[in-house]
């Protein structure tokens, strides 16, 4: 099954930053038996005309390295276990020969909408007077002078009109040909700002009317199963005069979408969309720094955008019975919300419900642990123990392109996402950052007691958990990427139930 | 396991046992002065010595291998430290069976049998190293010492 996902907007991006932090960690879909969903793969695709938006570049350059980190431990294997399980694949590597001529990126090419201001793109000055009349009651001045490469500002009035071309582009195109029975579609993006609040639903209906688009499989496509994820207000603003953006106004704007998305997709008996998940916080975060869109935008991460990642991911999982009829015909809208188990600021892995801390916990925890053993022991083990098996693991690998990009690359994006959510509000306390004993590195989980005090995990633990594993399984076939990654993850599976106090 | 390993193990143990074979030759080689190897070989230390000089080291490397069988103690200079060790406690445990055996017979050979356990040292030593070759490589954390499989 492939899962189209749609991150629209700046909080797209977000939510799919954290999505990927989660698969780098193992976590994957799973069905209601808990068990693993097989055989997926998920075709990211950013929509943000906003190109310069540093939360964009900050997606993108971890999914790219994300892609390249999985090739080198899995090849093209769409099934796998453990870190970086999930299969990330462009548009580009999935459709056949063809006409179409698309780039090998994650980030959707809207053209025009990138280039021009809004008033060009819809040929304000070519209107006669009465249409300029109309469009200047629909649209205020500065929405009109709004170069869209900065986005749409806040403005879903813009997004509507602009994003409309989307159906004719080479990816949407291209989208329509490679979509599958038994694949599905999901959409993330925040419902108060402007491009995901737009896009969202001129997404949804040009795929249910996709009868009306000259493309191979339409009838496939307009059955589809579409899950979104409808991100409600959750961050703050810095105060700025300009106030093209408000926090003032975020409640209106979603109360408004809310009422649009109930008459047009989500209403009680409108199977335009199988699966809605809503996640908000009314605690307030720190105030972001007040920045339309010309100074790149580069927002902290959030625990929201945590939870968004799980939405997709448990979309995934859903049996196809919740979603269509016997007959494929999509089914009416379920609608699903988010709650932690204790309503506090300071988020943990116990302040997690026992479903979600059931699905991320072991995944997450062996991730850190990961991190802190390439940053502390890894090197120095090199040339003993497990790594003089073979495939050996020698000291030129410490220089390979993969192990700078795992080491240099992602886990310094995952730092910078764990203090980034450590230091918002709700501050998120997972691990304990700084802190490279791995005693005391997960939040109010301590070691287990033995009979001589509590039970010690360090790197040697890791070591010698590793050398007894390769010494039993073998991994003369495979590359050292995944031995040293295999190896840690099954290390980290044993010490974990063995050293760690259980919370699950 | 790999079955090259079954092989070191299976030549290990038959290096050994031809050492024990030809043990009287094998020391002969080493140390032999009239008189005492006469008395040495009446008094039935042929056949004793050699057994101490397998089983310490023998002993030794088990011990290191898989009861220490620490990632703490998993470098080569580790493993030298235990050789060593067995090195030198093989000829204090047979100059000691060798003077209780003397003394019994009413002989006195001490520095005959101090010679001819520092020459000793020399098979225990290859005993040693005879034993970690043949039992190293299913150790969790030290089969790769003293150097890499």
């Amino acid at each position: 099954m492939r899962l189209f996902l749609f991150a629209i907007g700046g909080t797209g991006s977000r939510v799919l930053k954290s999505l990927i932090m989660l698969s780098a960690a193992g976590v994957r879909p799973v069905d209601e038996n808990g068990r693993p969903v097989p055989n997926i793969e998920i075709v990211p695709v950013i929509i943000d005309p906003h190109k310069s938006n540093e939360d964009l570049k900050r997606t993108e350059a971890l999914l790219t390295a994300y892609r390249s980190l999985r090739q080198r431990l899995y090849g093209n294997a769409v099934n796998a276990d453990g870190f970086f399980a999930t299969r990330f694949v462009t548009l580009r590597e999935i459709m056949s020969e063809g006409t179409i001529q698309l780039n090998d990126t994650f980030i959707f090419n809207l053209g025009a909408v990138e280039r021009e201001k809004f008033r060009d793109f819809i040929g304000y000055d070519t209107m006669n007077e009465a249409n300029q009349a109309l469009t200047s009651l629909l649209f205020a001045d500065y929405q009109l002078e709004n170069r869209m490469n900065i986005g749409f500002v806040g403005s879903p009035n813009i997004g509507s009109v602009a994003l409309n071309e989307i159906k004719d582009s080479d990816e949407f195109k291209a989208f329509a040909n490679v979509f599958n029975q038994g694949d599905r579609i999901f959409f993330i993006s925040s419902i108060f700002g402007g491009t995901g609040a737009a896009g969202f639903p001129i997404m949804v209906k040009n795929i249910r009317q996709a009868k009306n688009l000259e493309i191979n499989n339409r009838d496939v496509l307009r059955k589809a199963p579409i899950g979104g994820l409808t991100v409600l207000p959750y961050f703050n603003i810095e105060h700025n005069d300009d106030r093209r953006i408000d926090k003032a106004d975020f409640i209106v704007k979603t109360q408004s979408a809310l009422y649009y998305y109930k008459d047009t997709m989500t209403g009680a008996n409108d199977s335009n969309l199988n699966a809605i998940f809503y996640v908000g916080d009314q605690e307030v975060s720190k105030p972001y720094t007040y920045d339309p869109g010309e100074h790149g935008q580069r927002n902290r991460a959030h625990l929201v955008e945590l939870v968004g990642a799980l939405a997709p991911l448990k979309f995934a999982g859903m049996p196809l019975n919740r979603l269509s009829d016997p007959d494929g015909y999509p089914l009416p809208t379920s609608a699903f919300e988010f709650a932690l188990d204790k309503d506090e600021r300071d988020v943990n892995f116990l302040t997690l419900r026992a479903a979600t801390r059931r699905l991320v916990y072991e995944p997450l925890v062996r991730f850190h642990l990961l991190f802190l053993y390439l940053r502390t022991g890894f090197r120095d083990q090199v040339g003993q123990g497990y790594t003089e098996d073979a495939p050996k693991i020698k000291s030129d690998f410490l220089n390979s392109q993969f192990y700078r990009t795992l080491t240099d690359d992602f886990m310094r994006a995952y730092v910078d996402w764990l203090v980034e959510m450590h230091d918002n509000n709700r501050s998120v306390s997972l691990f304990s950052l700084g802190e490279t004993d791995m005693n005391r590195a997960i939040t109010r989980v301590a070691t287990r007691k033995g009979l001589l005090g509590h039970k010690s995990v360090d790197n040697n633990v890791f070591k010698a958990e590793m050398n007894r594993l390769s010494r039993d399984a073998g991994y003369s076939e495979h590359t050292v990427e995944y031995k040293l990654l295999d190896l840690f993850n099954r290390a980290a599976t044993r010490i974990i139930a063995e050293r760690y106090e259980a919370i699950n | 396991m790999k079955k090259q390993h079954y092989i070191y193990l299976a030549l290990g143990i038959a290096a050994t046992l031809l050492f024990y074979v030809l043990r009287v030759q094998a020391y002969e080689a080493i140390y032999s002065v009239p008189g005492f190897s006469d008395q040495f070989y009446n008094a039935g230390l042929y056949d004793m010595i050699p057994l101490i000089t397998i089983a310490v080291p023998w002993a030794a490397a088990a011990i290191y291998y898989y009861a220490i069988n620490s990632v703490r103690f998993d470098r080569w200079f580790h493993w030298l430290l235990v050789g060593g060790i067995s090195t030198l406690l093989t000829p204090i445990i047979g100059y000691a069976v060798n003077q209780s055996v003397f003394a019994d017979l009413g002989l006195s050979y001490g520095a005959e049998s101090l010679s001819f356990e520092l020459a000793n040292m020399v098979w225990a030593a290859v005993m040693f190293v005879v034993a970690s070759f043949a039992m190293r490589w299913w150790s969790s954390n030290c089969r790769h010492t003293p150097i890499p499989q």
